[in-house]
């Protein structure tokens, strides 16, 4: 009776210690995939910002600016 | 019956003996062939090993990891005050895996309405890659467009690349320079610092499931150390894009009305070299240099470093300057110019533009621009005078500017000079310079005879956060020529050109502010060197305010413009007005005080030229 019982104890430790490893691996490689993702997610607004802010370099560049009082200009002598 | 059963003994007794030596050598056979085999199962694992080892290894490695390649972003270009010329952002690209796509049809169909192509095309460039692990799909892709077909299909991904970008567009195109679609430089600044733009690459290696979704970063192999990547370092230049705009407006205006063929200008701060604004036109739009590398390459030249031409008058206040450096002629005496007809043996004859001259002081010379009167000077300096004092103003060699395609200028050694050179090179003929050259020079009669050294790249930021000072360091002992020489040469004869009423560059006067200058109208040289083209001339215009203490120097010089529109093609009226714009507006937006005002004073560093600091010694 003694050693049946010990052959189940075994048995079941056995099998939990493979089911925590397994939920460890799977944990750990859940985690490293949503940090990944977020480091994209990251340079990807990052770069988003650097975008807009090359948009608006563009706008507001003295050449631009130039170039749109011109365009205005010439707009209200034609008014 | 004991003898029969004995026989039988016997018979028993041989049948087992031959039995047991059958099963003997059936085990004997039996282990001999286990042994064989345990053999060959050996070498088998040897040749596996041995041969084929690095085989499997790789097919290990290539099946259990992933690889993500990382390249750096490329540095910005940026102006004086910090305004984006040049940088890289991201886009997306979408890819297929081909050999992870077993039904390309299947998946290119299901691909084309997200991603707004045709099917056909899809699965064509699938099947048609020749890298199986990618085949692009479509570049610059939206984050939706992304999203969506990542989920078509495992094997579909997303990959981001870098575009480079030129907000400013042609504004400082030559300066900038640009890049190939692989972020490359391939001219101007791009190029030369392409090393210190470009950064440096890195590379994640994972270790992947059977789906290749990443578990973790694969860290056993020391090649692989999944490093960041080392962005491109970032250059500030000392170009102020205001006063680049200044500049290309009022060149382009001029350039267009004259109809010629080319025109650059450039605006330097004469004391510590700074090149402010850098036009070369006809220019081109960074961000379309595949077209016009097919069409027109020769619109990629940035003429004031590549193109070499015979000065004409603008070189005469150098040459004046050595002369009364030297002390062969002084401020106060006389030179007869012949009434415009010079002519001797071993200089042949030499005329003036406009009309002939009589007795000229050198101001006067320089103000009505004489030839004669430089012929004469040139002709008491001699050629090895002449020559050291040109070379000391660095004209034979190249300024050493951060940009690519320098030309040297022709100044040749005083050995090959003829007879008719030191009566020729004062008045900007048989010598070639190229429009660096001569803005350096000037900047030196500018800042008061001080060696100058021209530099466009002010400092170099580091993506560790590091600045370096790109400054070219500067010997700040020694003239080129004495305070007092270049100080008259500035406050007086060249001031004289632009204000006096007669001088030849009076277009270029301003209100506000006392600018000096020199115009020149040089002749082009016929390709082969024998004489000059017809109706064929640089009209140029170098000038600098306020002449009590030069903030900014500009030089003009508007190639060939159209003599049949006779609107005039000397620099007086072709660039002297061109040059005026430029400094109005520049000394406007610098906020230099006008002449009169309570701040001029305060700000004047260098002592104005007065009549009693004249020793009469030059």
């Amino acid at each position: 009776m003694g050693s049946r019982l010990s052959f189940v104890l075994v048995v079941f430790f056995f099998a939990a210690t493979l089911i925590v490893a397994v939920y460890l691996r799977d944990a750990n490689r859940h985690v490293f995939y949503t940090l990944q993702t977020y480091k994209i997610e990251q340079g990807r607004l990052q770069q988003e910002l650097w975008q807009k802010q090359l948009r608006v370099e563009g706008l507001t560049n003295p050449a631009s600016i130039s170039q749109r009082l011109d365009e205005r200009t010439v707009h209200e002598i034609r008014q | 019956m004991k003898s029969g059963n004995d026989d039988k003994e016997i018979r028993i007794a041989r049948d087992a003996s031959v039995g047991g030596r059958r099963e003997l050598t059936a085990i004997v056979v039996i282990m001999s062939l286990v042994i064989v085999a345990f053999f060959a199962l050996a070498g088998r694992c040897y040749y596996l090993q041995h041969n084929l080892g690095d085989h499997y290894a790789e097919k290990c490695i290539f099946q259990q990891r992933a690889y993500l390649p990382l390249e750096p972003q490329r540095g910005a270009i940026l102006d004086s005050r910090g305004r984006v010329l040049a940088a890289s952002n991201q886009i997306r690209t979408v890819f297929a895996e081909p050999r992870v796509i077993k039904e390309p049809k299947e998946t290119s169909t299901r691909l084309a309405p997200l991603l707004d192509m045709g099917a056909h095309e899809i699965c064509r460039l699938i099947v048609d890659s020749n890298n199986p692990g990618c085949a692009i799909l479509k570049r610059g892709a939206t984050i939706a467009e992304c999203e969506e077909a990542r989920k078509v299909h495992y094997g579909i991904g997303i990959q981001y690349d870098w575009q480079r970008q030129y907000p400013m567009g042609r504004l400082a195109a030559h300066v900038v320079g640009f890049t190939s679609k692989d972020n490359f430089g391939l001219a101007g600044i791009e190029y030369t610092f392409d090393r210190d733009l470009r950064g440096r690459g890195a590379k994640h290696t994972f270790l992947v499931d059977v789906r290749r979704r990443p578990l973790g970063f694969c860290l056993a192999d020391e090649r692989d150390d999944n490093e960041m990547p080392i962005h491109g370092a970032g250059i500030i230049l000392t170009l102020d894009a205001t006063i680049q705009q200044f500049t290309r407006e009022a060149l382009l205006s001029r350039y267009k009305e004259f109809e010629a063929e080319a025109a650059v200008a450039m605006v330097a701060d004469p004391h510590t070299g700074e090149i402010l604004a850098m036009v070369t036109l006809p220019d081109f739009d960074p961000t379309e240099t595949a077209d016009t590398a097919q069409t027109h390459p020769e619109l990629f030249t940035n003429r004031l470093l590549t193109d070499q031409y015979e000065p004409g008058s603008i070189f005469k206040p150098f040459a004046a300057a050595i002369a009364l450096d030297m002390k062969v002629v002084n401020r106060y005496e006389t030179i007869f110019c012949e009434n415009g007809n010079y002519h001797g043996k071993g200089f042949g004859h030499i005329g003036e533009y406009r009309q002939g001259y009589g007795d000229l002081t050198v101001r006067e010379i320089l103000k009505y621009s004489s030839n004669i009167g430089m012929a004469k000077i040139g002709q008491r300096l001699g050629a090895t005078r002449l020559y050291e004092g040109l070379t000391l103003f660095g004209f034979g060699r190249k300024v050493g500017i951060e940009l690519p395609g320098e030309a040297e200028g022709l100044l040749r050694p005083v050995d090959k000079w003829t007879s008719y050179s030191p009566t020729r090179i004062p008045f900007g003929q048989e010598i070639s310079v190229t429009g660096l050259q001569i803005l350096r020079a000037f900047c030196m009669l500018a800042n008061g005879g001080r060696l100058v050294h021209p530099y466009i790249v002010k400092s170099l930021v580091r993506s560790d956060g590091m600045v370096v000072d790109m400054k070219p360091s500067t010997l700040r002992i020694g003239y080129v020529i004495k305070p007092d020489v270049a100080r008259w040469m500035v406050q007086d004869a060249l001031t004289a050109v632009v204000n006096d009423s007669k001088g030849t560059g009076a277009k270029a006067k301003l209100e506000k502010w006392t600018v000096f200058g020199k115009t020149g109208t040089a002749q082009i040289a016929k390709p082969d060197g024998l004489g000059y083209l017809d109706k064929a001339y640089i009209a140029s215009f170098i000038a600098g305010a306020p002449a009590e203490n030069p903030r900014v120097v500009v030089l003009i010089s508007i190639r060939r413009p159209n003599v049949a529109l006779k609107k005039g093609y000397t620099g007086g009226t072709v660039a002297a007005p061109v040059a005026a714009v430029i400094l109005e507006k520049t000394l406007t937006y610098l906020g230099v005080p006008a002449k009169g005002t309570a701040g001029e004073s305060a700000v004047a560093q260098v002592r104005p030229y007065s009549e009693e600091e004249d020793d009469h010694s030059w």
